[in-house]
């Protein structure tokens, strides 16, 4: 999730550092289901030049009547009314112009007729219709029925600033696609899979936690494989009880019903690691592995919430977000499931597993303990660095371990048969 | 500057190794022209190919094939006042990178540029230098930079199409704060625009064992036209917006306003009138060959119109002047400093009926 950001932040800044001296304006569009959310980030030299005089604070009743006459929207059913949410500043860097201080104003849009919410004209001239050499980069950063969220890359709907020819200033036209139910549950689905895909902490605990399924506990030790069927089963019970625990707090969280803070939830995944490698190793609640995969599903489920939760979607758009995601979810960690128990049972016949499962279950403690770290501390240190490095090999991880499984598997066979004639 | 110059060019050489290609060794910091034997020393086409040709004689066949590329319009409107390795790729300067040669083909290379620059001190050729010891004063001053950024090494040559007698052709140099480009057709100067100078630091900087501050006197001519004229005047040439930048950058070619801004030249006294060409000749004198140029802007000046926004000091963030005549058209920007804070300027000279050599209408 953070490199999709960190990619996406560089193709804004790509486009807005070129031959500008000072950065252009960029406006981010959500199209919600009855208005349009938007933030609109400006140099705050560019606005005092436009006004021509030094701003000592923004957040005053003056910008906000400045913003509110210089962010407008009209369509067929006439003037959108206009409000401003926020206004307030940061330091913000750029190469070709080094540091200044920048101006982010959180606006809303809302048209009289909603049915007018994607084909509107954009009468955005902020600082433009003053300093005339200013131009401001709209994006559209969200539009569900598109399968456009944040996520999954911003689309550029146009580029405001005056004509050079006429002096003039035109206004930007809006049009998108209608887009439809289907397209925005399908991109919330694909979200889900890439969630576990990309989502190495959530895949690390439900597969330590699948380590020691197929055997059977005996005293304080894990002993023997159970059978096909013991573990068939066992399995099934634990990602079932994995899957509730997450869907249950997915719906409550998305629904904005409950909302934790995203470090201790962060935090709480990566412990959830540590506890199932250490359950792998020793049998700590030899049985009860249920009610520990939906335990900690439950806190999974929270941090998959809080990627639903932040698109402020209308309860429809809502409920097919929650339903698509949820289900990705599923297929991708069915998929990586089908990928890997099955190497691990035939594994887990032989007496050495017990190295293989020891042996994995003090590397996840190892990424575990990064985890923790990075976000306890909010810095990446070594062992992050290492598995962001590993993580695209999981393919190859996994293509390794079915080798090696079957490679045993055979010479077993092999060394029987010779034994037998 | 407190330190001495030789220090920092000890220190140079230490610590920016360029490429190098041929059997030479390091390499000077932006070193000046070199002496070409046998081309012909009256000014002119022949010169000019006598130049070229010895440059393309130093090169490897791979360097060459790099620097000598056929006439086309879209490489010619590639240019751009960043430095090279900021800018987008599909609109990187061609050519020849001065990073990727030895002293002597830089002395080559610019043997040519300095053969099509004017002579005179602070303009033309002193100024093309300047401003690269700029961007070596950068390096070496600048806080927090980006490596390669910066550097006199960060500047390209290319001849798109054969300098000959017959045909067209146009040599290209530019990079950081720079854009020369001069267009010939059938051995005549058909176009020396665009043509784009900046620099930061603006103010006095001692480098490359002289003071440079090659854009003051540009500063300094707008000042003196503008102050020359009288309350109302000033009003109409006032423009009633504000401009932190030029308006015809890179990528802006053919965008001139349909209705010029400001006091028509017509309405000025003779003395108001020769400081509008004196602004001129700050532009035009970077040519060489100058004075068909001059001749007609002259003869255009009744219909041309000056006009400026921020102050007439020509000095704080956002004074802008601009000359828009039928063919002429500067504009200088004072744009807030991106490595030293303060401002630095930003100028163009295009002219309307030959940039690129009037390829592009």
């Amino acid at each position: 999730m953070r490199k999709c950001i960190v990619l996406f932040l560089l193709g804004f800044y790509s486009i807005a550092v070129y031959a500008h001296p000072m950065p252009s304006s960029v406006v981010k569009l959500s199209v919600l289901d009855s208005y349009i959310k938007g933030e609109a980030k400006m140099p705050l030299p560019e606005l005092e030049s436009a006004l021509g005089h030094p701003i000592a604070s923004v957040n005053t009743a003056l910008f906000t009547s400045y913003f509110i006459n210089h962010i407008q929207a009209v369509s067929k059913s006439g003037e959108w009314h206009t409000t401003i949410q926020s206004i307030t500043t940061n330091d913000a860097q750029d190469e070709a112009v080094g540091k200044y201080r920048q101006v982010i104003v959180q606006f809303t849009l809302t048209p009289a007729n909603v049915n007018d919410l994607r084909t509107f004209t954009f009468k955005y001239d902020a600082i433009i219709h003053q300093v005339v050499t200013h131009k401001a980069l709209i994006y559209i950063e969200q539009d569900w029925n598109n399968g456009i969220q944040n996520e999954s890359g911003a689309r550029q709907a146009g580029i405001i600033g005056m004509d050079i020819a006429s002096g003039k200033i035109y206004p930007l036209q809006v049009s998108l696609e209608e887009g439809s139910a289907w397209k925005g549950f399908k991109n919330m689905l694909q979200l889900g899979m890439r969630h576990i895909k990309e989502g190495t902490d959530h895949l690390l605990f439900l597969i330590v936690l699948l380590l020691p399924a197929m055997l059977l506990p005996e005293k304080k030790e894990w002993g023997k494989f159970g059978g096909i069927t013991y573990s068939v089963t066992n399995l099934l019970k634990i990602v079932t009880a994995f899957t509730i625990g997450h869907s249950i707090t997915l719906l409550l969280g998305a629904m904005g019903w409950v909302r934790l803070p995203g470090q201790p939830v962060e935090v709480l995944i990566a412990v959830s690691i540590l506890v199932s490698a250490a359950h792998a190793m020793h049998p700590i609640f030899p049985r009860r592995e249920i009610f520990v995969a939906g335990g900690f599903g439950l806190i999974h489920g929270l941090a998959f919430a809080s990627v639903i939760a932040n698109l402020d979607l209308g309860v429809r758009q809502l409920v097919l977000s929650v339903l698509g995601f949820n289900l990705g979810i599923e297929i991708m960690q069915l998929l990586v499931i089908i990928m890997i128990v099955p190497w691990l049972m035939l594994l887990s016949v032989n007496p050495g597993y017990k190295w293989f499962r020891i042996g994995a279950s003090l590397l996840a403690v190892v990424a575990a303990c990064g985890w923790i770290t990075e976000r306890l501390t909010i810095e990446p240190n070594i062992i992050t660095t290492i598995v962001d490095k590993i993580t695209p090999y999981a393919g190859w991880i996994i293509l390794l371990l079915m080798a090696v499984s079957i490679t045993i598997y055979l010479v077993k066979m092999l060394s029987r048969k010779t034994a037998l004639s | 500057m407190a330190f001495s110059v030789a220090f920092i060019t000890k220190n140079h050489r230490v610590a920016g190794a360029p490429v190098t290609m041929s059997s030479d060794t390091g390499r000077n910091y932006n070193p000046d022209v070199i002496k070409v034997e046998g081309c012909p020393a009256k000014a002119g086409i022949k010169q000019i190919i006598c130049l070229t040709d010895a440059f393309k004689a130093q090169l490897s066949p791979e360097q060459r094939q790099i620097v000598q590329l056929p006439y086309t319009v879209s490489d010619a409107k590639k240019w751009n006042n960043l430095p090279q390795n900021m800018v987008r790729a599909d609109i990187k300067a061609p050519g020849l990178n001065f990073g990727t040669m030895t002293t002597k083909q830089i002395q080559y290379a610019k043997a040519v540029i300095k053969a099509l620059a004017g002579p005179a001190a602070n303009e033309g050729w002193d100024e093309l230098q300047q401003i690269l010891n700029a961007d070596e004063y950068i390096k070496a001053n600048g806080k927090n930079l980006v490596a390669g950024r910066y550097g006199d090494n960060n500047i390209n040559i290319a001849f798109l199409g054969t300098p000959a007698l017959k045909g067209t052709f146009e040599i290209q140099y530019g990079g950081h704060h720079t854009a020369f480009a001069n267009t010939y057709k059938d051995g005549i100067l058909v176009g020396a625009t665009p043509s784009f100078r900046g620099i930061e630091p603006f103010d006095k900087f001692v480098w490359n064992g002289k003071e440079n501050q090659p854009l003051q006197q540009e500063q300094a001519a707008f000042t003196a036209m503008l102050t020359a004229l009288d309350e109302t005047q000033l009003a109409t040439a006032k423009l009633n917006r504000a401009y932190n930048d030029i308006l015809t950058g890179p990528e802006k070619d053919t965008a001139f306003p349909a209705t010029p801004s400001g006091v028509k030249v017509s309405t000025l006294s003779a003395n108001q009138k020769a400081l509008v060409l004196a602004a001129i000749n700050t532009y035009v004198g970077d040519v060489a060959d100058a004075g068909p140029i001059t001749k007609k802007y002259t003869a255009e000046l009744n219909d041309t119109y000056i006009s400026y926004a921020g102050t007439t000091a020509m000095i704080n963030r956002g004074d802008y002047v601009r000359i828009d005549g039928p063919s002429v058209w500067i504009e200088y920007s004072c744009q807030r400093g991106a490595i030293f804070g303060g401002t630095h300027p930003h100028s163009i000279w295009r002219d309307k009926k030959t940039d690129y050599g009037g390829n592009i209408q």
